[in-house]
């Protein structure tokens, strides 16, 4: 019995593993962690490259690249397998996913801002953190919305349609409209990014993600 | 894939048809993205639904299946395809998708409303840039379901081949996407039509693209099931992007394979009718070629559409430039010949001669009579000849035009008396020229913007006391004041003096007359 009991525990999943620990890994963290180091390492190639360092306009298609990229990994991410099993916790999830999303959308803007070198102010370092935290609102949102798995669809519609309406003068100029085209530091632009953000994270933080079925 | 469950209710429970025949007695009621027997079955095989479903098997020993009681006939099953179009992602992605090419084309409404060729060409940008990475992404979506909901083993054991099966879970996306573009596009070209003048939509581009974007879904499906991970969607999404801006920015002839065809088309050149169905079969060959490589039971019939994918392309490829020609449009204008100078805009946008002849009507009445001005104001897509000034541009339009009207009027005309006098010269002629330069142009076409520029300047002289600037401005007050004073006939027959010379840039001070 003794014999049963100890190879038991032993082969329980998770044993000696910290809560955080096995909280990171049911979330597949380390997986999203590994895709921010990726698209920062690719944006920091792309944006390395001499017509993009001497042209800041050729950077913008990056800034709108990357944070796609990386708010598509940090929605992803808000999957949880055992939707069920969480809403019967007796300790209250909002602080663990508030805490989810902060670290995240932090990690992927600084990966993402250092980058991105030269001015920072043109198509640089402060527009790549805008546009992280307005695309992870945003897709937060959709997590709540859609499901997180399927997060990434609404900002990828979003930010493509913006990008391709930025040939029109009329957009282009809308520092509110085209938030994500904006240079740097245009107010109104960053006035939309960080309430995307805020509006996205608090409501995601809020309501937990969408059930996605009880086999999903 | 469409999975169908008897419910087990009084009869012995579970048992399950093959896609596509059969009858069911039961509708699909789950999430969208659940298939029917993600609701009524509790397992991930057939036979799971026996086991857990409660009470099934208790009746199925106590009591034998009760006689079908007679009634109304029950309904045919619905068609698996029309199910899948109907449940599910496949409409969602088609409205995603519909919604932002609608943003798009209304955003860059003013670029594109009176030119077919602008028109096709934002279409075909927006179905590039947008439509094909998220096809990819969407099919791959779609693809991964079955590994997301865990039913890998229930289609297996399904009767249906692979190949059909595959299918029926991807052409309703595909077509739903297809259908989403040509929505938009027919919005499109209704909204372009009414101001357009000359060529036409060109319905073989749009179809050609349409299929594309059909086969760019059926291509993410495959690579959905092939690697049904969380981020294969949004990762083949940026794949998709990475690829159009590379192919479209690329300076050699690999731009044309693209995945939407002619993103780089507008008034001046025209696609060869084939070129869209060779763009079609490139992206079309690939989709197939991988559908059948991973779902045929011959999975070397793979490698005829592959080699028709790669003949396409090397087709593409070498053709190159070969697959646009010229718009033999571009090159021809329409005249009018009331006015002096002659006003003509091109052929490929007649509809704007009488706006245009509008817009500069005060400009050629205040040069009525007056000799040696150029024939006429071209726009044949060339540099002005000797006897002619360059119209100002209409294209673009977006800036000077839009839906068939001249947007600044009085601008316009400034623009236009600009081409009449000493355009293009790079040094400045000498002080009294230009002052009388300025008075001529500033008679001729009055602008409100350039007087407000002017006082400004004037009043800024004065604050910092700069004599010699105010002197200069003095002359030309003076100089247009002079002109103003003359009668009609003194001021034709000094214009035409004054004309004579006009162009030079470096004319003898002797031969201008002065003010």
């Amino acid at each position: 019995m003794n014999v049963i009991r100890r190879v038991t525990v032993n082969a329980a999943p998770g044993r000696g593993l910290t809560p955080f620990a096995l909280y990171a890994r049911s979330r597949g963290i380390p997986a999203t962690v590994a895709a921010l180091v990726c698209a920062a390492l690719l944006t920091l190639w792309v944006a390395g490259r001499p017509d993009a360092y001497l042209d800041p306009y050729r950077r913008m298609p990056l800034i709108s690249l990357a944070p796609l990229l990386t708010s598509s990994a940090i929605g992803v991410s808000l999957h949880t397998y055992t939707r069920d099993l969480d809403d019967t916790a007796v300790r209250p999830w909002w602080p663990r996913r508030l805490a989810h999303l902060l670290v995240l959308a932090a990690l992927a803007a600084a990966l993402s801002a250092l980058a991105v070198p030269g001015l920072s102010q043109e198509f640089g370092a402060a527009a790549m953190v805008r546009n992280t935290l307005g695309a992870v609102g945003i897709t937060a949102a959709a997590a709540v919305l859609l499901g997180a798995r399927l997060s990434w669809m609404p900002t990828t519609l979003y930010f493509s349609a913006v990008y391709l309406s930025g040939a029109s003068s009329r957009v282009s100029n809308a520092t509110v409209l085209a938030w994500s085209l904006q240079p740097g530091p245009q107010r109104g632009a960053w006035a939309v990014g960080l309430g995307l953000f805020v509006l996205g994270t608090a409501l995601c933080a809020a309501r937990g993600v969408r059930p996605e079925g009880p086999r999903a | 894939m469409n999975v169908r469950i008897q419910p087990d209710g009084d009869g012995p429970g579970g048992t399950h048809a093959p896609a596509g025949g059969g009858r069911r007695t039961s509708r699909r009621t789950g999430p969208d993205d659940t298939p029917p027997s993600d609701r009524q079955l509790q397992g991930g095989h057939p036979t799971a639904a026996r086991i857990h479903q409660p009470g099934a098997g208790r009746q199925q020993t106590t009591r034998r299946p009760d006689p079908p009681a007679p009634g109304p006939r029950p309904r045919s099953a619905p068609h698996p395809l029309r199910v899948e179009s109907l449940r599910g992602f496949a409409p969602w992605a088609g409205a995603g998708l519909l919604l932002a090419l609608a943003w798009v084309l209304a955003a860059s409404s003013a670029q594109w409303q009176g030119s077919w060729g602008t028109t096709t060409m934002k279409l075909s940008t927006a179905a590039g840039i947008i439509g094909a990475p998220f096809a990819l992404a969407a099919g791959a979506w779609q693809g991964g379901r079955e590994c997301r909901l865990r039913m890998t083993e229930l289609r297996a054991s399904t009767v249906r081949t692979p190949l059909v099966q595959l299918l029926t879970a991807a052409l309703p996306l595909a077509c739903w996407l297809a259908a989403a573009y040509l929505t938009a596009t027919a919005g499109a070209l209704l909204a372009c039509a009414p101001y357009a003048s000359a060529g036409g939509p060109m319905p073989l581009v749009h179809a050609g693209t349409a299929l594309s974007l059909a086969a760019c879904a059926v291509l993410g499906h495959t690579a959905g099931r092939v690697a049904p991970f969380r981020l294969t969607a949004p990762v083949l999404a940026v794949c998709g992007y990475v690829v159009a801006g590379i192919t479209t920015n690329h300076r050699s002839d690999l731009r044309y394979l693209t995945f939407a065809p002619v993103g780089f088309l507008g008034d001046a050149k025209l696609a060869v009718w084939w070129y869209p169905a060779l763009s079609a079969a490139w992206v079309v060959g690939l989709a197939a070629a991988a559908v059948l490589a991973q779902a045929a039971y011959r999975r070397a019939g793979a490698l005829l559409p592959l080699a028709v994918a790669l003949v396409a392309a090397v087709l593409l490829v070498r053709t190159g430039d070969g697959l646009l020609r010229d718009n033999p449009l571009i090159h021809r204008q329409v005249c009018d010949d009331s006015t002096t100078p002659r006003v003509c805009v091109n052929a490929t946008h007649p509809g704007l001669l009488p706006e245009v002849t509008h817009a500069l009507s005060d400009l050629t009445g205040r040069l009525k009579g007056v000799q040696n001005l150029p024939v006429r104001f071209e726009d044949a897509g060339r540099s002005p000849r000797q006897d002619e000034a360059q119209l100002p541009i209409l294209t673009p339009f977006g800036w000077n035009a839009v839906r068939g009207k001249v947007t600044d009027p009085e601008r316009y005309a400034w623009e236009a008396v600009q081409a009449l006098v000493r355009q293009d010269c790079g040094e400045l002629p000498s002080e009294r020229i230009q002052v009388t330069d300025e008075a001529v142009l500033r008679w001729l076409a009055p602008d409100s913007v350039s007087e407000g520029i002017r006082e400004e300047y004037v009043a800024q002289a004065r604050q910092h006391g700069d004599t010699e600037e105010l002197a200069r401005f003095r002359a030309q007050d003076e100089a247009y004041a002079h002109l103003t004073a003359m009668t009609d006939g003194e001021r034709r027959t000094w214009l035409s003096g004054y004309f004579a010379t006009a162009t030079q840039c470096d004319p003898k001070p002797s031969e201008v007359p002065s003010l």
